[in-house]
């Protein structure tokens, strides 16, 4: 055996290292799908829950983004912020109220769970547009905390059932896996070019937090009146007692015209 | 007297949720042309540009969506859109591969145009959050395929197919533009 090739333990150590992410995506695929295919009749509150709210589009796209950015730093700053997402988390969940004070300050805040979405996927796509220094290692410190403690704040604001502990339960391991699953997978099929698409990626989430904030400032100005029909219909008025044709003209008034015929008996 | 029941839901304007979002950019052929040029044009210029230019495009999209959200008046959106395609096309065409930063200033104003049509429409939708994420995601989506046609086409016949695809879109820019000032 050469003297620089791995023993077999740190060989497959490092297949699984490589294939982890992969199989953790696939695995979370396939429990996503088995929740799915469940008749909606057969769901719990947990299953509807975790198809409606934790995996809506809306609560993923911060947590991908992250997963990304994680992959994107030394690998001690990814474990330092995934450590900070897991602190932010429970920031959120022990210090709700104090969050929730903080953030109903937002006009309009309150009808769309506190504005959670728009502000972890704006943060989250500032880490990934930032240069590849320092600067986006330390930036994405605070970003993964914050991420963490809106994702902990917009899991209890969805919480249908208020006192089951499964809920706030799924929707960590639910973050979690998006987060590792996304990072490993990226780590594992790594290439140079990858930063670029990265920075795309991160300007979108930063567009679609601002609109979205944006969006839900401003109230719906549409009432809910139906429009219009396309072609107006033929509105003939009424007719007065004096233009209706004889046959309908009443018998009982004065100057009434009798048809020549006389009055038509039934 | 019966209502018109078909048209009576308060979502018939069409913005829905995630589907009605991603398929507005790519069901829109101005939209199409416009977000389509700028990842080809970004390509053919090469270097910085081929991610500058996407990365710019959405970033001012926000301050013309939120133009259009909160109702500011910017007369002449549709007329804007085709320019932008128009020029999109002429710059491409002629391989016109001017200094970034004068590039990025084009787009922006392109962005601002294509992001008030975007926010005009975003108070309507009836799930804002999931059509937004649905149209930028097709948005970066048709950016990237433009880039992969431009990088595509940027070798074989010394970039001229790149070029007739430029033209192409110069000439969906004028039909735009004519049917745009048409209407107004």
């Amino acid at each position: 055996m050469s003297q620089h090739s791995p023993p077999p333990e740190s060989a497959f150590g490092a297949l699984a290292i490589k294939w982890s992410g992969p199989a953790l995506t696939a695995l979370g695929f396939l429990t996503a799908a088995a929740i799915a295919l469940t008749p909606a009749a057969g769901r719990s509150t947990l299953m509807w829950w975790i198809l409606s709210s934790a995996l809506a589009p809306e609560r993923m796209l911060p947590l991908v983004g992250l997963g990304v950015a994680l992959a994107l730093v030394d690998r001690r700053y990814s474990l330092g912020a995934l450590a900070l997402f897991g602190g932010g988390l429970a920031v959120g969940f022990f210090r709700k109220d104090w969050l929730l004070s903080v953030l109903e300050a937002i006009p309009r805040a309150t009808s769309h769970h506190f504005l959670t979405g728009p502000i972890s996927t704006v943060i989250v796509g500032v880490a990934l547009v930032l240069p590849a220094t320092r600067l986006r290692s330390w930036f994405l410190l605070i970003a993964a905390t914050v991420a963490g403690s809106m994702q902990a704040i917009a899991i209890e604001v969805s919480d249908p059932s208020l006192h089951d502990v499964a809920i706030p339960l799924a929707g960590v391991v639910v973050g979690f896996w998006i987060v590792v699953a996304i990072s490993l997978t990226v780590r594992s099929f790594w290439r140079t070019w990858f930063p670029i698409p990265a920075r795309i990626l991160g300007s979108w989430l930063i567009a679609i937090g601002l609109l979205y904030g944006g969006a839900a400032l401003i109230p719906k100005q549409k009432s809910a009146f139906p429009p219009p029909p396309e072609s107006a219909p033929n509105i003939i008025p009424f007719p007065g007692p004096d233009r209706l044709p004889p046959e309908l003209q009443p018998q009982d008034r004065p100057g009434a015209r009798v048809p020549p015929d006389g009055p038509q008996q039934p | 007297m019966l209502p018109h029941s078909a048209a009576a839901h308060i979502t018939s304007t069409g913005s829905g949720g995630f589907g009605s979002g991603f398929a507005h950019p790519l069901t829109g052929p101005d939209h199409f042309l416009a977000m389509f040029a700028v990842g080809l044009w970004g390509a053919q210029m090469g270097g910085r540009p081929v991610w500058t230019l996407p990365v710019t495009f959405p970033l001012i999209m926000v301050a013309g969506g939120a133009a259009g959200m909160f109702g500011l008046p910017l007369p002449s959106v549709e007329v804007g859109i085709a320019l932008s395609i128009l020029a999109l096309g002429l710059a491409i065409t002629s391989a016109w591969h001017p200094a970034e930063w004068i590039a990025l200033c084009l787009i922006a104003v392109f962005a601002v145009c294509h992001g008030y049509a975007h926010g005009a429409e975003l108070p309507f939708a009836a799930d804002p959050a999931d059509y937004i994420i649905g149209f930028v995601l097709a948005t970066g989506l048709i950016h990237v395929f433009g880039i992969g046609v431009g990088l595509t086409l940027n070798k074989p016949l010394g970039g001229r197919l790149a070029r007739g695809l430029g033209a192409l879109i110069g000439l969906g820019g004028v039909y735009f533009l004519v049917t745009a000032l048409s209407a107004a």
